[in-house]
């Protein structure tokens, strides 16, 4: 259906730069998550694409089209907003009609079209409802039914599950992953939410004050982060990150030491998750005092103090310990990340 | 409402009802001492022998057999035409809230959804024009419309009331503006919408109680105007207003000043209705804020 071709786009206001340099081909049928703190531009890059901003340089184009200079309307986007942005005066039925009112639809077929994508996100009991009658999860499914009443090359989501509650989440978003396969059109989602990042994209973005970071499938980005930001926006917990020395591929930090690591001498980071290492009675890797243990139900979190970064492990749900007691943790090499101590970037492989 | 209201102690109740009902009186008073007043002579109304003939109307009695006469408003609709003034009225009124509403609702529109600075400029240069009186404005325009023969008819004091109201109603239209998400236009972009089709058919229903109580207001402004509309009309295309001012003005004959009584109330009945009329717009503009989609 639709190949997207994002070439060196950049957007600047002034001297603020809002995204730098996104340089990428989105594959058709693909579910491309942006994912990135507040104010990284993932926004920004999903509202050129859409034509709601323009970009200062660079080309965008869908199926080999440059749409730059298209209006939105012409651009055959659909887009669902974090707001939901619904027009309040419209009951629900309107409101999904509504793309194929302005579109000039044959109106034959509108109430055929409305009501397909009404049962599809479960509507059809509040079609005559204004939105203001509506609960968070219900204006969030509206949102996705007008998006999806026409057939669009391209759905982009901004953040649709930031308003709703932990449990709705969870649901709409199977909902969302089932539908996007259904419909086999190219989406791209935009969140901050890194499981949701995980659970849905074909590939994800990481990306940080405008500048990609990182573009790979979840497994990835999970397994092999290409930077420290990557690493710690990645997992939760996310990855632990101690700063030692490497000598003679040890590697040193107070109360740490790791051998037979590949690395160059001198300053690195070291990371490693807190399912790869495991507590043990004595002979681990790093030997410190607890900080603190949290019991999370499935497991405990154990977590000590380096130099001064917590660093946490997570340990059997039986394991008691109090805090302040000496603790052992071991740390398998294979599962150790090394990182440039100054830029961050990945070391190796 | 009214179950919670009746849970506060009695005599709260008590005092509060008294109050009210004595606020509603001194509120309505006036009003109501003219409609009363209207249908009576000079002589009872404004009375120097006794004020309790301009209740009793007793020398309306001696004159007409009656305590009620409808002389006042025989003179002002008949012999004063007063009639004209009310055809002027209602044309000017309409143009000038017709004209200031559409350009309110674009330019307001516009400037809610620009994102330059100059906008903040443009609505400081409105609001300083508004703040001027507007007899400010007339003493200026007097001297050109002379010349260029444009004094005394209407179309020339539509125009001047529209810029005297413009600001105002730039102002609140577009704060009204503002209070609706930008989502909306661009989901309405993204839909296939036009600019110009977003407006119309996505923000303008949102906003319709915002448009109506601006609306009433320029038109209030435009109703009530004295400064300008005694300034630039002549005699025969005076407007309701200046019109009553023009009766007051001429108290050598007798009766007259109740032509102006009589024209007050003819001048004051629409505006209740119009009011009662839109209550509902009103309110809902005026506590708008809830378009949260």
């Amino acid at each position: 259906m639709a190949e997207i071709q994002l070439r060196n786009i950049k957007k600047r206001w002034g001297h603020v730069v809002g995204v730098d340099n996104f340089d990428l081909t989105i594959a058709d049928k693909e579910f491309l998550v942006l994912l990135g703190p507040s104010g990284c531009g993932k926004t920004t890059t999903m509202r050129m694409i859409a034509g709601l901003e323009d970009a200062t340089d660079g080309d965008i184009l869908i199926d080999g089209v440059r749409v730059n200079d298209l209006e939105p309307k012409d651009r055959d986007v659909a887009m669902v907003f974090q707001s939901y942005a619904l027009y309040p005066n419209m009951n629900v039925y309107e409101n999904i009609r509504f793309p194929l009112k302005v579109r000039g639809v044959d109106t034959a077929l509108h109430d055929e079209r409305v009501m397909q994508a009404a049962e599809r996100v479960e509507l059809t009991d509040f079609l005559d409802r204004k939105p203001a009658a509506l609960s968070g999860g219900q204006r969030q499914r509206v949102a996705l039914a007008r998006a999806i009443v026409r057939k669009p090359k391209v759905f982009l989501m901004d953040e649709p599950l930031s308003n709703l509650d932990a449990k709705l989440r969870v649901s709409t978003r199977a909902q969302i992953k089932n539908l996007s396969h259904d419909l086999a059109a190219t989406t791209i989602y935009v969140t901050h939410d890194q499981i949701e990042a995980m659970t849905l994209a074909d590939r994800v973005v990481v990306m940080k004050k405008g500048v990609v970071q990182q573009v790979g499938s979840p497994t990835e980005i999970y397994d092999t982060p290409a930077n420290t930001f990557v690493a710690s926006f990645i997992g939760n917990p996310a990855m632990n990150l101690v700063d030692g020395e490497m000598t003679g591929g040890t590697f040193r930090a107070p109360n740490v030491e790791i051998a037979g690591l590949a690395g160059p001498d001198g300053r690195v980071t070291l990371g490693f998750r807190a399912e790869d290492a495991s507590v043990a009675n004595a002979g681990g890797e790093i030997n410190a005092p607890i900080y603190t243990l949290e019991l999370l139900g499935d497991a405990t979190m154990v977590s000590v103090r380096i130099g001064g970064q917590l660093v946490a492990v997570k340990a059997d749900k039986t394991f008691r310990s109090e805090i302040g007691d000496p603790v052992s943790i071991h740390v398998h090499k294979d599962h150790c990340h090394l990182f440039h101590a100054e830029t961050g970037a990945r070391i190796g492989e | 409402m009214s179950s919670k209201a009746m849970k506060q102690p009695v005599a709260l109740r008590t005092f509060s009802t008294i109050f009210v009902v004595l606020w509603l009186i001194v509120a309505a008073f006036p009003f109501l001492w003219t409609l009363w007043g209207s249908f009576k002579v000079e002589l009872d109304f404004f009375s120097k022998a006794d004020w309790r003939n301009a209740l009793t109307g007793a020398r309306t009695m001696v004159e007409h057999g009656s305590a009620f006469t409808s002389t006042g408003y025989e003179g002002a609709w008949v012999q004063e035409e007063f009639w004209r003034a009310v055809l002027n009225t209602a044309i000017v009124c309409f143009f000038t809230v017709t004209i200031s509403l559409t350009i309110g609702t674009l330019g307001g529109y516009a400037l809610s959804r620009s994102s330059y600075r100059y906008t903040f400029w443009l609505l400081i240069t409105a609001l300083i024009f508004r703040a001027m009186p507007p007899i400010t404005l007339v003493a200026g325009y007097l001297l050109p419309f002379f010349e260029w023969n444009l004094w005394g008819i209407l179309p020339t004091t539509i125009i001047v009331l529209v810029a005297i109201n413009q600001p105002f109603t730039l102002w609140m239209l577009h704060s009204f503006f503002q209070k609706i998400p930008k989502e909306l236009d661009e989901s309405a972009k993204v839909d296939g919408c036009t600019q110009f089709q977003a407006f119309r058919h996505v923000i303008i229903p949102v906003m319709w109680p915002g448009v109506i109580t601006t609306g009433l207001f320029s038109f209030l402004l435009a109703y009530n105007d004295f400064a300008v509309t005694s300034m630039l009309l002549s005699k025969e295309n005076q407007t309701m207003v200046p019109k009553i001012a023009s009766f007051l003005g001429t108290t050598q004959t007798e009766g007259n000043v109740m032509f102006a009584v009589a024209a007050v109330v003819s001048a004051t009945a629409p505006l209740f209705i119009l009011v009662m009329f839109f209550q509902r717009q009103i309110v809902s503009g005026l506590t708008q804020g809830a378009v949260k989609g």
